[in-house]
């Protein structure tokens, strides 16, 4: 069986040499077959990564499938990743719902071979072979700072709303946006005035919002790293007249908030471009199974098209293109 | 029971047989890894968990009452669970100790359901919440993953030439005692003749508040032990385990012949329902066929489940009009 395995790879890979006609490549360098599971299926954001991963899939040669759950719930990304690892792909690549909890069936994957890689949400490091990550959190809190001070460059009180208080991201970009608002020149103008939590939740946000601006009558920005409450924040400024003096900013999609930009209620939201991410996600694990890169700290991931892209401790390769939108820019993005 | 109604179980669980091997003969077409043992017996541990819950649901559904809180208990017993081997507690000691939390909360939502004659929808959504609530306090979203070897044994380990998942050999064992307890029992009789009339089965003399609360109580047990399955599958324990997966369960034990309104059915059936699900999301899984559309197939199960008993009522209607209806208004 593994020797007809090896023939057939062998004459496949002799077809395409001969076929392209330069020097046959001692290792598989194309062809690989990869298999994609973002959180859930169907949200415009991971849909999104997901087309550009098959972008990068088609034009390095190789199959991407793009398969999940419709809702965010671990053991059925844990069923689709067991019916991947049984399907014999050569790379995997997810958004991970619980890091821990796919840990052991990631570890089973690797060990029959396949490249693991995550991006948006990292899985336990023994899992995978490198994460993809949208934004380093230094990069994720200067940026929506950066979008607080084109809301009031003035400054003054910000408040933020996180999904709870154990969320990874948003407790490490709120510690790290409190300490910058004390230490930088640039954002000493912001004073941090309070903490709320919503859970990604809509409503949720919506109300907190309102209590945020009730509590604090001299707050001047909500600051949200959820892309869930900040466009609820945008809605509760404007459906209670707080228009011109409270702004709302932190990650949003842009087909979110753009009524808001362009209404003149709201001015800077910022995020990435998943598009992006997620070609770049399969760049990544493409180059590591044709042996171009190894995700080693300091080691650079040289995508032609998205740009070159640093390794840092424990195979963390930094996307980190953050981007601002603005009522002049909002309308170039799709998403 | 009526001599028709006697006829008419064993033939759905015939035609769900036929469909599970439907559903594999299907499957193997879909996907040219489906057929192989190792494959089939390794995608049963996808639905141990639900299964868990549905044998105790099928025995709450017998009563005629619902509890959708069982997800919920898994929670609070994946994390009491982190926190007794976080203690150091022997696993010999610290399973049982779950499994009785499990049972503490299903005979709370008895309690309340049968002792206070509250609505059962309305008592076992509020607990989904609590339950979660206070599976969120203690245990956090972050989790707890340093589960010792032993811990994980249950829900991760194979036996049998690694072939045989632990888990699934739990779950038959589960089964085996479900059934027993509800087709062979004075207690299983019990059940279904409150779920048929609670009134009469009170005046026959039967503790309808004490058979309610075991039931719950069973139910509360079993979610207990999925829980220990839970962490052994996933090595995490935190507040939103499991969370989301009650329609697969309550599709599990409908499709099984389960009548919802309590008095009829049969625990084979909910088993075969189970394996029938289970190849069904085996076979669009690995054929990488889109959550939605297997969302859309589990919720056109369901309404065929919740139609079955009328129609098949229907049919029997056409075919042998007033006779039918005298037996059935006998049984009754």
């Amino acid at each position: 069986m593994k020797m007809k395995l090896l023939a057939t790879l062998g004459a496949a890979v002799l077809a395409v040499g001969l076929a392209a006609g330069p020097a046959l490549a001692q290792q598989k360098t194309s062809g690989f077959k990869l298999m994609m599971t973002p959180k859930w299926t169907g949200f415009p954001y991971f849909e999104l990564t997901g087309e550009g991963a098959k972008a990068a899939a088609t034009e390095l040669g190789d199959t991407l499938i793009y398969a999940g759950a419709d809702h965010a719930e671990v053991s059925l990304q844990v069923e689709t990743l067991q019916n991947f690892v049984t399907q014999k792909p050569d790379g995997i690549i997810l958004a991970a719902i619980d890091g821990n909890a796919v840990a052991p069936v990631l570890k089973q994957a690797r060990a029959k071979g396949i490249v693991v890689g995550t991006y948006d949400a990292d899985a336990a490091v023994a899992g995978r072979d490198m994460f993809v990550n949208q934004l380093s959190y230094e990069q994720a809190a200067r940026v929506m700072l950066d979008a607080a001070l084109i809301d009031a460059p003035e400054g003054g009180e910000i408040a933020f709303i996180a999904a709870s208080p154990t969320s990874p991201n948003h407790v490490a970009h709120m510690k790290i946006m409190t300490e910058l608002s004390k230490t930088e020149a640039k954002y000493k103008v912001f004073s941090v005035v309070d903490t709320q939590y919503a859970g990604d939740d809509d409503a949720k946000s919506y109300d907190v919002a309102v209590n945020l601006m009730q509590a604090h009558p001299k707050l001047k920005v909500i600051i949200s790293s959820s892309a869930v409450s900040a466009p609820a924040a945008a809605r509760a400024i404007e459906a209670t007249g707080h228009v011109g003096k409270v702004w709302a900013t932190g990650f949003a999609l842009p087909s979110a908030i753009k009524r808001y930009l362009e209404n003149g209620s709201q001015k800077a939201f910022a995020f990435w471009d998943p598009w992006e991410l997620g070609y770049v996600a399969a760049y990544a694990v493409h180059q590591k199974l044709a042996g171009k890169f190894d995700p080693k700290e300091g080691a650079v991931l040289d995508v032609p098209k998205a740009g070159k892209f640093k390794t840092f401790k424990d195979a963390e390769v930094v996307y980190g293109k953050p981007l601002i939108f603005t009522k002049e820019t909002v309308g170039k993005y799709n998403f | 029971m009526s001599t028709s109604a006697k006829r008419q179980l064993p033939l759905w669980e015939m035609a769900l047989v036929v469909a599970i091997l439907a559903a594999g003969a299907w499957s193997s077409t879909l996907s040219p890894y489906y057929l192989s043992v190792d494959q089939l017996f390794g995608s049963t541990r996808a639905f141990i968990i639900p299964g868990l819950l549905a044998l105790g649901l099928a025995v709450v559904v017998s009563l005629g009452e619902i509890d959708i809180s069982l997800a919920s208990i898994i929670a609070v017993g994946t994390v009491a669970l982190s926190k007794l081997s976080a203690a150091g507690v022997p696993f010999a000691v610290a399973a049982p100790i779950v499994v009785a939390i499990g049972a503490l909360c299903g005979a709370f939502n008895g309690l309340l359901v049968a002792k206070w004659r509250l609505p059962s929808l309305a008592v076992t959504l509020g607990t989904m919440g609590a339950f979660r609530g206070l599976a969120f306090i203690a245990g956090s979203e972050v989790g707890y993953t340093d589960f010792d070897d032993v811990y994980l044994w249950l829900g991760s380990d194979y036996v049998f030439g690694g072939v045989v998942p632990v888990s699934l050999i739990l779950f038959a064992l589960a089964a085996a005692g479900v059934w027993f307890l509800m087709h062979r029992t004075g207690y299983g009789r019990r059940c279904f003749s409150i779920g048929l009339n609670p009134d009469a089965a009170w005046f026959a003399g039967v503790d309808v508040v004490g058979v309610k609360i075991r039931a719950y109580a069973l139910a509360g047990a079993l979610a207990g032990a999925a829980a220990l399955v839970w962490v052994g599958q996933y090595g995490s324990a935190r507040g939103d385990n499991a969370d989301g997966s009650i329609l697969f369960v309550v599709t599990a034990v409908v499709l099984g012949g389960m009548d919802i309104n309590g008095g009829r059915g049969t625990l084979s059936g909910v088993v075969l329902a189970l394996f029938l699900l289970g190849t069904i999301r085996n076979g669009l899984g690995l054929a990488n066929v889109g959550g939605p559309t297997q969302t859309v197939v589990l919720g056109g199960l369901l309404v065929a489940g919740v139609l079955r008993p009328a129609a098949a009522a229907a049919i029997a209607r056409l075919s042998r009009p007033a006779k039918t209806r005298e037996a059935r208004a006998q049984g009754e």
